[in-house]
C-alpha cells in the first residue's frame, strides 16, 4: 500500500462567473515533490489555496493523508466537520509569495507562537525546535530581529521555518521566489532543495523552470483551470507532448 | 493668584469631561466599527446613519440637543454635566469607530491567512495577530482626536457646565480683561502638550 498524501478528484472552483478550476485531479505520494507550472491566471494558486483551506472548492473531492477535506456529493463539494478540517490544516503548511510574517513579532516569536498556542508545546520545546530550524537555515543570529530588519530572502526563509516547525506532512509553496531578486532566489531555492533531499513531501508552484525540473518527481502544467499535461519532469520540461506546454516552456528559454 | 486657583478648579471639571469621554468612547468606538462592518444590513445602515449624523452636524448643536431634547420630549432633563458627557461620548465614538474600521480594513489579508494556515483559532488571531497591529496603525489618528477632544471640552460651557473655559469667560467679564481667557488657553496648551507626549511614548513603544 503506497502512502498517498494528496488525492484530488475533479476539483472545480468559480469566482462568480469566472471558472478558475475545472476538473482538477492528481495524486501526490509521500516523500515526493510535485511542481505546478503555468501562466498567471491558470488557477495554480487557487488550487493551493483550496488545499490549504484558504478558499472553498465548489465541487470534487480532496483527501489529505487519507482524510477527506471535502467530498463530492451530487456535484457539490461537501466539507468535513470544523474539527476535522482543523486537524487536516495541521497536516499542511503553506509558504506565501509575500511571506506574511507577523511584523510585530520577533523572528523567534514568529516561529514559536503557533507551536505553543496551537500544538500546546512547552515554551522550551518550541524554542528548541525553532533554534534547530533557524540553525539549519543559517538564521540563528536573526532570532531577535523583527521581520522589517530582514532581507527578502531571509524573510522567506523565516516563513519556511515558521511552517516547518509545525511538522506538517506536506509543505506547499505558492511562488516562493516571485518577490525576490535572483541572488535571494538562490538562497530560498537551496533551502527547498535541502528539504526535498530529506524526503519532505512538497507541492511547489513556481516560475523557476530549471529549479522545478531539478527537484520535482512529478510536474503538472496548468492553463485556464485545466491540467493540460503532466508527467515526469524530464519529459514535461524537455519534450512536452502538448503544443501549449511547449509554447509556455519555450517562453522561458531565451 | 486667586484667578489661577479658580481656573485650576475649572480645569478639574474639564479633565473630568475629557477622561469620562475617553473611557467610554474608546471602547464604544469599537462596537461602532463592528456595527459598520456587520453582515446584517439593518445594523450596518443604522450604524452608518448614526455616524453620518454625528460627523455631519456641529458638536455644539449635539450638546444643545442632548440637553434640551429630553426636556421637550419627556418633560424632564438630564443634569448639564451628564448631557455633556452623553453628547461627547456619542460624538467621539463615531469618529473612533471610523478610525478603527479603516485600521482593521487596512490590515493585509495575508496576516489572517498566515494565521489560519498555522492553525490559530479566530479569537487567538484577532487578539494576538490583528489587534496589536491595528492599534499601532490607528494610534496617530486616535492621538489627533484626543488632542481635539481636549479643546472641544470647552464647548460644554454652552450648556452651562462650569469648566475651565466658562470660568475664564466669567472672570474676563468680571475683571474687564481678556487675560483669564489667555491663561485658560495656556492651560489647554499644557494639557495637549502632555497628551501629545503620551502618544509619542506609546508610538515609540510600539515600534517594530
Amino acid at each position: 500500500m503506497s502512502d498517498i498524501m494528496v488525492k484530488a478528484e475533479h476539483i472545480s472552483k468559480s469566482f462568480g462567473a469566472n471558472e478558475v478550476l475545472k476538473d482538477i485531479s492528481f495524486t501526490l505520494e509521500k516523500g515526493n515533490v510535485l511542481s505546478i507550472i503555468g501562466p498567471s491566471g491558470s488557477g495554480k494558486s487557487t488550487l493551493l489555496r483550496i488545499i490549504t483551506q484558504l478558499e472553498k472548492a465548489d465541487g470534487g473531492s480532496l483527501y489529505i493523508d487519507g482524510k477527506p477535506l471535502f467530498q463530492d456529493k451530487e456535484g457539490k463539494a461537501v466539507y468535513a466537520s470544523t474539527k476535522e478540517m482543523h486537524s487536516i490544516i495541521l497536516k499542511t503548511g503553506l509558504v506565501f509569495q509575500s511571506f506574511n510574517l507577523f511584523p510585530h513579532f520577533t523572528v523567534m516569536r514568529n516561529i514559536t507562537e503557533a507551536q505553543w498556542a496551537v500544538l500546546s508545546r512547552s515554551r522550551e520545546e518550541a524554542e528548541d525546535r525553532a533554534i534547530q530550524v533557524l540553525k539549519e537555515m543559517n538564521l540563528l543570529d536573526k532570532a531577535d530581529s523583527y521581520p522589517s530588519e530582514l532581507s527578502g530572502g531571509q524573510k522567506q526563509r523565516v516563513s519556511i521555518a515558521r511552517a516547518l516547525v509545525m511538522d506538517p506532512k506536506i509543505l506547499f509553496f505558492d511562488e516562493p521566489t516571485s518577490a525576490l531578486d535572483p541572488e535571494l532566489t538562490r538562497q530560498v531555492l537551496s533551502v527547498i532543495k535541502d528539504l526535498s533531499e530529506r524526503d519532505m513531501t512538497m507541492v511547489v508552484v513556481t516560475h523557476e523552470m530549471n529549479f522545478a525540473r531539478n527537484i520535482s518527481d512529478w510536474a503538472i502544467f496548468m492553463e485556464n483551470g485545466y491540467i493540460v499535461e503532466e508527467g515526469a519532469p524530464d519529459a514535461l520540461f524537455v519534450d512536452p507532448r502538448e503544443e501549449r506546454t511547449k509554447a509556455f516552456i519555450s517562453s522561458f528559454k531565451e | 493668584m486667586k484667578l489661577i486657583g479658580q481656573l485650576l478648579s475649572g480645569s478639574v471639571i474639564s479633565l473630568e469631561v475629557f477622561f469620562l469621554t475617553l473611557i467610554m468612547s474608546l471602547p464604544l468606538g469599537f462596537l461602532v466599527a463592528l456595527g459598520r462592518m456587520s453582515k446584517v444590513k439593518v445594523v450596518r445602515v443604522l450604524v452608518d446613519t448614526y455616524i453620518q449624523i454625528m460627523r455631519g452636524t456641529p458638536l455644539l448643536l449635539q450638546l444643545l440637543f442632548f440637553y434640551f431634547a429630553p426636556f421637550y420630549i419627556f418633560n424632564a432633563s438630564l443634569p448639564r454635566f451628564a448631557s455633556a458627557i452623553l453628547a461627547f461620548v456619542l460624538n467621539y465614538a463615531a469618529y473612533f469607530g471610523e478610525i478603527y474600521r479603516s485600521g482593521l480594513q487596512a490590515l493585509d489579508v495575508g496576516q489572517k491567512e498566515a494565521a489560519k494556515v498555522l492553525g490559530f483559532s479566530k479569537s487567538y488571531t484577532f487578539f494576538h495577530i490583528v489587534l496589536p497591529q491595528v492599534v499601532k496603525n490607528v494610534l496617530p489618528s486616535v492621538g489627533n482626536e484626543v488632542v481635539t477632544l481636549v479643546k472641544d471640552t470647552a464647548l460644554a460651557s454652552t450648556i452651562g457646565v462650569v469648566e475651565l473655559f466658562r470660568l475664564a469667560q466669567t472672570a474676563s467679564s468680571r475683571e474687564f480683561s481678556t487675560m483669564p481667557i489667555f491663561i485658560a488657553g495656556v492651560f489647554y496648551f499644557i494639557m495637549n502638550y502632555l497628551v501629545s507626549r503620551v502618544f509619542d511614548i506609546l508610538e515609540s513603544k510600539m515600534q517594530y
